[in-house]
């Protein structure tokens, strides 16, 4: 490639790069910078050395609180979702009529889920008069209090990010599309059933489907916001104060900058240790074709 | 004659580019209700009008608004005029530094139309941070209509809310409430009967440190108690489980099951708009007859600021001017933030006859009212954290009104150390 057509290159790529660089690597390096300050964004930072990740991690009980509840959000929203959107994936991986309104029909939560507008419909769902509740009631059980019990305020935010499954769905469709038919008919011929076929062959295939939308579920699950904060606003008794709940007020109701990138290189962390983990783990369940581990 | 032609095109010319030349385009933030917005929109169309200024409108609810304003100072990204909340002034301006001194432009801006007292209350370290829009309080509403229909009367004391509660739930029903009390109005509605009873406010402004003990701040509490228990309030349980909306958008105000809160007399209009049909009125604050005062809690409603950055301050203070003291400003405005503080504005709408007498009879209930100078640190947002989850907590149960008045007072206590 000629030097001309390399600089052509670049400068292609150049808005992707300087919109990287500027909003995403510079305030990634700055909040760690910061998260060794004392800064309320009205002043000049102060160095603090570690205090903020002292004080994090040996005296703030607001924080265990969010870190517990954030990692059972995490850990039950994940598999949860994965397990329904790989359950409907196979529906749809059936040659029925109208299946790409079905499709389509599915996918839709996904565009839609994570707006302020859904959330806002979601308060209005599981208000104690809402649809939710007139169903319950309609079918003989006691209306519930969605919103005002602790128990049950995070079930109803991990019932809106379960709502949005759609993405996930779509690539386990495509991974079920891409195995080769002969097997199935092989498996079929040897007399295998529909679970031992899937069992045995659907769910070695798409291992690396599954890994793939845990990573991303995972990161996704540890970084959810809008839901809680506009249908509880975290509460009631803080059941539902996910860590960027207490990010969000920490950096824009107290003004603590310091304090709040702290936290937040703290939930960098601990996605970036589960994310390792899962990666390897991965040698033991993940199959990739060809590969010679496998 | 062709002389003169030319002349007079060129005068002409220079006219036209003269007025482009002053024209500014100007930004300005508010947080509000739908009557407030509409009304100050029309208000800078007529003002902008009047100097060749474009103004540009950016208004939101209240929750929010402080985040956007900090986030917009910090990053130097702020409007030109801006409605600051008064106990946001030491939180972006200490020092007097955070936003232009008005007193700059006391050649544009009519500054004798404001009280000693009013200019002080915006004045931070010598300069004048803002100019005071109204003076606010929190007063009691009822809805006159729906406890006419029970057959209940208006309360003027604590003891006849409670009698009213009673009367409700006979006539109307169990889900029928005379006040309405979560949050933010649940504290105030603690602290006003602390004041009462000790006759001080929440902060000790020279001691800095809370004014109460944890036995006086406890009978606030078990009084909290026992307006939830007696059915004058809803549980907080229950007001989340309709999904925590606001007291104006709830259709249980709209339709008159709760007939009553203790919100800002400057939002009344905000308050009065959703109940169609029916009247709601400004009352007297409640108190029992051993009140050593009856607390009102009165001070500066927001203040309009400059930003220090603003690049043309001249145009922008011509425009506050024009809202705050001049004919079409004040007549567009309106009663949007409450009966205007400035002196003109005030006589101008009450002789013109355009302020409702509810808004007049809500102001003049906080202006005649009696009790403590309330500290600006009442609101800090800290100190407000502090109190409603400590209360909440309360309220589900999880602790005692004691401890729950020692952790406030701790709480409350560590944040003001700072000042």
């Amino acid at each position: 490639m000629s030097g001309d057509h390399r600089f052509l290159g670049l400068l292609y790529l150049s808005p992707y790069i300087i919109g990287l660089l500027v909003f995403t690597a510079l305030p990634f390096l700055a909040s760690f910078y910061l998260s060794f300050t004392d800064y309320n964004l009205m002043s000049t930072p102060t160095f603090v050395g570690i205090a903020n990740y002292a004080k994090l991690l040996t005296a703030d009980r607001t924080f265990k609180k969010s870190l517990s509840i954030t990692l059972f959000y995490v850990f039950t929203t994940v598999p949860l979702k994965l397990a329904f959107a790989l359950f409907i994936a196979v529906i749809l991986n059936y040659k029925l009529k109208f299946i790409n309104f079905f499709r389509t029909a599915f996918y839709v939560p996904s565009i839609l889920g994570g707006s302020i507008a859904i959330a806002v419909m979601w308060r209005y769902l599981f208000a104690d008069v809402g649809i939710v509740n007139m169903a319950l009631q309609g079918i003989g059980f006691e209306p519930v209090n969605w919103f005002g019990d602790p128990t049950n305020a995070l079930f109803t935010i991990t019932l809106l990010r379960l709502w949005q499954f759609g993405s996930a769905m779509v690539i386990f469709l495509a991974a079920l599309q891409s195995i080769d038919k002969s097997l199935y008919e092989a498996a079929s011929i040897d007399g295998a059933g529909k679970f031992a076929t899937f069992w045995h062959i659907t769910m070695p295939l798409i291992t690396p489907v599954i890994f793939f939308n845990l990573i991303m579920q995972m990161v996704q699950a540890f970084q959810e916001f809008n839901g809680p904060y506009i249908i509880t606003q975290g509460g009631p008794l803080k059941s539902t104060y996910l860590l960027p709940l207490y990010i969000y007020e920490a950096a824009f109701k107290r003004f603590d900058m310091g304090y709040a990138s702290a936290i937040a290189w703290v939930l960098f962390a601990i996605i970036m240790v589960l994310t390792l983990i899962a990666f390897w783990s991965s040698r033991h369940w993940v199959y990739y074709a060809g590969d010679k581990r496998s | 004659m062709k002389l003169t032609k030319i002349f007079l095109g060129v005068a002409l010319a220079a006219t036209s580019l003269a007025q482009t030349a002053n024209a500014s385009n100007l930004r300005m933030s508010w947080w509000g209700g739908d009557s407030r917005h509409k009304a100050t929109q029309v208000a800078l169309k007529a003002c902008g009008d009047k100097y060749g200024h474009t103004i540009a409108a950016e208004f939101t609810g209240w929750d929010g608004h402080l985040e956007k304003v900090t986030t917009q100072i910090a990053g130097g990204t702020e409007a030109d005029i801006m409605q600051i909340n008064w106990p946001w002034l030491p939180l972006f301006s200490i020092n007097g530094d955070g936003f232009a001194d008005l007193n700059q432009y006391k050649d544009i801006i009519d500054l004798s139309q404001w009280t000693k007292d009013d200019l002080a209350a915006g004045t931070m370290n010598g300069k004048l941070n803002g100019l005071s829009v109204s003076t606010t309080g929190r007063v009691f509403m009822f809805n006159k209509t729906a406890l006419d229909k029970a057959g209940v009367a208006i309360p003027k004391t604590w003891d006849e809310l409670f009698a009213a509660a009673k009367t409700l739930k006979t006539k109307v029903g169990p889900e029928a409430y005379p006040m309405n009390a979560v949050k933010e109005t649940a504290v105030l509605l603690i602290s006003l009967y602390t004041t009462q009873n000790t006759g001080k406010d929440l902060v000790d402004q020279k001691a800095k440190k809370v004014a109460w003990s944890a036995e006086e701040l406890a009978k606030g509490i078990d009084f909290y108690g026992k307006l939830v228990k007696e059915g004058v309030v809803q549980t907080q349980k229950s007001v989340a489980s309709e999904g925590n909306l606001n007291l104006f958008e709830s259709p249980k105000w709209a339709d008159g099951r709760i007939s009553g809160s203790y919100e800002w007399d400057s939002t009344f209009s905000k308050y009065a708009d959703p109940l169609k049909g029916q009247k709601l009125e400004p009352v007297s604050i409640l108190k029992n007859t051993d009140a050593k005062t009856e607390g009102v809690y009165r001070k500066p409603s927001m203040v309009f600021s400059i930003s220090k950055r603003s690049k043309d301050p001249k145009a922008a203070a011509q425009i506050l001017n024009c809202l705050l003291n001049e004919p079409e400003g004040i007549n567009a405005m309106g009663t949007a933030r409450g009966l205007p503080a400035s002196k003109i504005a005030a006589k101008t709408l009450i002789d013109g006859g355009k302020i409702e007498p509810e808004i007049v009879a809500a102001n003049a209930i906080i202006m005649n009212g009696t009790g403590p100078t309330v500290s600006p640190l009442n609101e800090h947002p800290e100190v407000r954290a502090v109190f409603i989850d400590t209360l909440e907590e309360y309220a589900y149960g999880q602790i005692k009104s004691q401890e729950a008045a020692e952790a406030i007072i701790d709480g409350v206590n560590a944040v003001l150390k700072k000042f």
